[in-house]
């Protein structure tokens, strides 16, 4: 096989995959602002009447605020606690360092449906159940791992030297941490907050069960809504939650590139 | 060198700090994140493997009906089918986009990855109910069909194991395609050169250099991936027939509408099982943070 | 100028290292070294990756803990004190300037950190520095606006500017190219003069070491294999590796043929017998030993022109190559193979094949222990 043969080969697969990717979204974003009553894609014309709708139904205003509450403060307690753990596990020797990350990043293959499961059978007697505290608590803990990985990658590629070129002229350990170190692997963290707060808006399972009832987020309304009706309402809720995920995402790009502007 | 008077009171030599000492200030900092993760994760899966068993008194029961009812092992054989066919064909799409990523320069690369990542930042329920809407009877894909004169009625797309390994290849190839690339940067290219200067074509070179070392990647993604399809939920329940359902499914029924919490903890016991006895073959052989870029310690 | 002076007389404190050691996991990195510093020497850790230099500088600042020994600073015992206390001043290899600072900003970092200086008196002390770096103009700009030469300049602006009696710095140079780090080589030694501190200097880079150092410390596999100024540790290496590591070197093994009083004959590979000086291995007849000869202290002629008390070998050039000022030349001498180094007039006839005669001064010819182990300075060879 030709070498040109196969990059065209190459480059056709890769735009086939690409395509067989995009598209799904291509097709809810367009039927959110379609004119039709009907699923239909192509939709038959433009029109914001399900955004409108969203927007004068409590519902699903009420849903948007919970998922906001819920989501920044697991991010938040995400990043109180995933911070210090990636400095443990990057900067100092621990015995069984292997085993501890593993813990750590265990959330992440472990089925929704087990950790939704145990986690209400758990707040239940706690009284965590319907409370928007609580199922921020439990996705605190599927967004550790975010947090973690993406701050360990920021610390290993930061330059250790500049901590102690700091300290080497006399300043507090603590100080060079959390005013040379910290400044520049915020990027990471702030990725990993990032993470952490969409993995809380999609989560599903887990918000079922612990908050289903009246206050629930939008991931459950929207559930609700795609297993019974059919209109394109639900096509402009998961609109509005793509629109969420590109804006953090874009915003996540741009603080990296400010940031490498600055320590360049 | 002048020879200098040795200090007088100064030890010569030191006891060394105590191993405890030194890594006192590494626990300090990891204690907050493990104990969350010890209350809030591991004492609620505690909590639901005891459930499996005590209910009226000490009882395997829920476990027996687990193995010999007819309709958990048909879910339990439907899951693994649907996860195993999931991961050779995302693996299978995921390795030429991968590979793509990894001989591109700059922005092309950076386009691939962008266009990558944005399925992934969409929510596992609006991915699976845009196939809803692609697959169904009037849905694009069979317009498209019977304008070209392919089929003269519309397909039964939806509701089938197609629609179900369609959507749920499509959701985890970015993670998949990601995880290939972190392993394929680390293969070392000049010696795709050097094979090349010795005499092998292109598509041998990468047939027998760089295949071969791309492997291990390909079995830690393709474990990951097992994992994760063996969980899921959504995708099977939207647009799968009763006899697509996969067990987290059955879970979910046993809770939220049966009750049986002592069967939905017994079945979710297993499960757990399953998924953390592969993720400890696979910590075993390439450990767990190798996939997000950790060091190769 | 007054204090600034006055601080240049303080100089250095004197620097000691007791059976220090260090281990990571299974490996020792630094093993049981000891050493004394004499105050306001420039002394270089020299030696290969993995020597354990980085290590024993990082023990000294305080970034790592030793499992065993002490550290003396002017015969205090600094090993428990935190880095950030010990008043040393240090140079990374990467500059490791902070990026948000400003130059002066960098500069006047000890002074924030360390002392209760005034606004002025601060200032001044900045200036003072930067005129001593000669980057007077430069004080406004930010590290990425300088070149890596500025960079490093800044670097030691900012590790003297507290006046510490201890300056370490780690591969200063090793990110500069070959005509800047001779430049700034220069310019070190200078510094290095004017404000007369104590410098610890680590490279792998033996000319540097060469050039610069008043001792240099030759590290190999976690301990120190000699101590010595330059011309020592390269006119009379104690071992094997010091002899191979500075400079080019022809090792040739030998069997001691006859001792007499301070005259030694050898026998090398070919049977033949020269003369050598007493070197530092106990001398007993019949004992293997290695012979140093240094590649320019040899003479190379076309025909035997031999006079008494010179010993020559006959040999037959293998190679030549050509190095501007000078030939390298390889002769085989039946079983061992001799470089030659002659300057560019000598070599300029010479082919390949032809027969030559080497002749040397038997001072220059230095027997070595034949085994492949560094002692420690303290010379457990010599009797």
């Amino acid at each position: 096989m030709s070498a040109t043969a196969g990059r065209l080969g190459l480059s056709a697969a890769v735009l086939a995959v690409l395509i067989y990717l995009i598209f799904p979204v291509i097709v809810v974003v367009a039927i959110s602002f379609s004119s039709g009553n009907f699923l239909v894609f192509p939709p038959p014309g433009f029109s914001l009447r399900w955004y409108e709708s969203i927007a004068g139904d409590p519902e699903w205003v009420n849903a948007l605020w919970v998922t906001l509450k819920v989501g920044s403060l697991s991010a938040l307690i995400a990043v109180l606690l995933g911070v210090p753990a990636a400095f443990a596990l990057v900067r100092h020797v621990i015995p069984a360092k292997a085993l501890l990350s593993a813990l750590i990043l265990c959330a992440l293959v472990t089925p929704p449906i087990v950790t939704a499961l145990s986690t209400y059978l758990f707040f239940v007697p706690l009284g965590l159940v319907n409370t928007v505290v609580g199922l921020a608590c439990a996705h605190a803990v599927s967004g550790m791992p975010f947090v973690v990985i993406n701050t360990s990658a920021s610390l290993r590629s930061a330059d250790i030297n500049l901590e102690r070129a700091a300290v080497i002229h006399g300043a507090h350990p603590l100080w060079a941490v959390l005013r040379i170190t910290l400044p520049i692997i915020s990027p990471g963290i702030v990725i990993g907050a990032i993470f952490a707060f969409v993995h809380s808006a999609h989560e599903l399972l887990v918000a079922t069960f612990v908050l289903g009832g009246v206050g629930k987020p939008v991931a459950v309304k929207i559930w609700s809504g795609v297993q019974a009706t059919s209109d394109p309402t639900i096509a402009a809720a998961s609109a509005i939650l793509i629109g969420l995920a590109i804006f953090t995402f874009a915003s996540a790009a741009a603080t990296q590139s400010l940031a490498k502007r600055r320590t360049a | 060198m002048t020879a200098l008077a040795e200090p007088r009171a100064a030890p010569l030599l030191r006891p060394a700090l105590s191993s405890r000492g030194r890594m006192l200030p590494a626990l300090l900092l990891l204690l907050p994140c493990l104990a969350w993760i010890t209350f809030f994760f591991l004492a609620p899966l505690v909590l639901m493997c005891w459930r499996s068993l005590a209910s009226e008194g000490f009882s395997l029961e829920p476990y027996g009906v687990l193995f010999t009812s007819p309709l958990f092992t048909k879910v339990m054989i439907t899951t693994v089918r649907t996860a195993a066919i999931t991961t050779v064909f995302a693996l299978l799409l995921a390795y030429p986009l991968a590979y793509a990523l990894t001989v591109s320069g700059g922005k092309v690369r950076a386009l691939i990855l962008v266009f990558t990542l944005i399925p992934y930042w969409v929510d596992i329920i609006v991915r699976s109910f845009s196939w809803l809407i692609l697959l169904g009877d009037n849905g694009m894909v069979n317009k498209a069909l019977m304008a070209l004169g392919i089929v003269s009625a519309p397909l039964q797309m939806l509701y089938n194991p197609f629609s179900v390994l369609l959507a749920m290849v499509q959701i985890l190839l970015p993670l998949t395609t990601v995880t290939l690339f972190g392993a394929m940067l680390r293969i070392d290219r000049t010696l795709i050169t050097a094979a090349k200067i010795h005499g092998a074509s292109e598509w041998h070179a990468f047939r027998t250099v760089f295949f071969p070392l791309s492997l291990p990647g390909v079995y830690g993604a393709g474990l990951l991936v097992f994992v994760l399809a063996l969980g899921f939920y959504v995708t099977p329940a939207l647009l799968g027939s009763p006899r697509e359902t996969m067990i987290a499914q059955t879970i979910m029924v046993e809770a939220s509408q049966l009750l049986d919490w002592p069967q939905a903890s017994a079945a979710g016991a297993v499960l757990l099982i399953i998924t953390t006895s592969i993720a400890a073959i696979y910590n075993r052989y390439f450990s767990l943070d190798r996939l997000w870029g950790g060091s190769d310690k | 100028m007054t204090e600034f002076a006055a601080a240049a007389m303080a100089s250095g404190a004197q620097l000691r290292l007791r059976q220090l050691t260090k281990a990571f996991g299974a490996s020792q990195a630094v093993d049981r070294i000891s050493l004394d510093v004499p105050a306001g020497a420039f002394v270089s850790l020299l030696g290969p990756s993995g020597s354990g230099k980085t290590t024993t500088l990082n023990l000294i600042a305080g970034f790592l803990t030793p499992d065993a020994g002490d550290i003396l600073l002017d015969e205090r015992s600094i090993a428990d004190v935190p880095p950030h206390k010990r008043n040393i001043g240090m140079v990374f290899q990467s500059y490791s300037l902070f990026p948000h600072m400003t130059v002066a900003e960098n500069v006047g970092f000890p002074l924030r950190m360390r002392t209760r200086l005034s606004r002025q008196a601060a200032r001044q002390r900045i200036d003072e520095m930067l005129a001593l770096v000669q980057l007077g103009h430069l004080g406004t700009r930010y590290p990425r606006q300088l070149s890596g030469g500025q960079q490093q300049r800044v670097a030691m602006a900012r590790a003297l500017v507290s006046h510490p009696r201890l300056l370490l710095m780690d591969e200063p140079l090793g990110a500069l190219d070959k005509k800047l780090r001779e430049q700034m080589q220069v310019e070190i030694k200078r510094i290095h003069r004017s404000v007369g501190t104590t410098v610890i200097y680590v490279t792998h880079d033996q000319t540097e070491a060469l050039t610069m150092s008043d001792l240099v410390v030759v590290m190999h596999q976690a301990r120190v294999s000699q101590v010595g100024t330059p011309r020592v540790l390269y006119e009379a290496p104690a071992n094997l590796f010091v002899a191979d590591f500075l400079g080019d070197s022809n090792l040739l093994t030998a069997t001691i043929a006859h001792v007499s009083g301070d005259e030694l004959a050898v026998e090398i590979g070919n049977g033949e017998k020269i003369r050598a000086a007493r070197g530092t291995s106990a001398a007993a007849q019949g004992s293997r030993t290695v012979v140093l000869i240094r590649p320019e202290d040899i003479s190379l002629t076309a025909t035997d022109e031999r006079t008494a008390g010179q010993d020559v070998v006959a040999g037959t050039i293998k190679d030549i190559s050509y190095h501007g000022d000078t030939f390298k030349l390889d002769v085989a001498l039946g079983a061992d193979m001799l470089k030659v180094k002659v300057p560019r007039e000598r070599g300029a006839g010479m082919e390949r094949g032809q027969k030559v005669f080497l002749t040397w001064n038997s001072s220059v010819v230095r027997l070595l222990p034949a085994a492949d182990r560094t002692s420690d300075a303290s010379g457990e060879d010599e009797r």
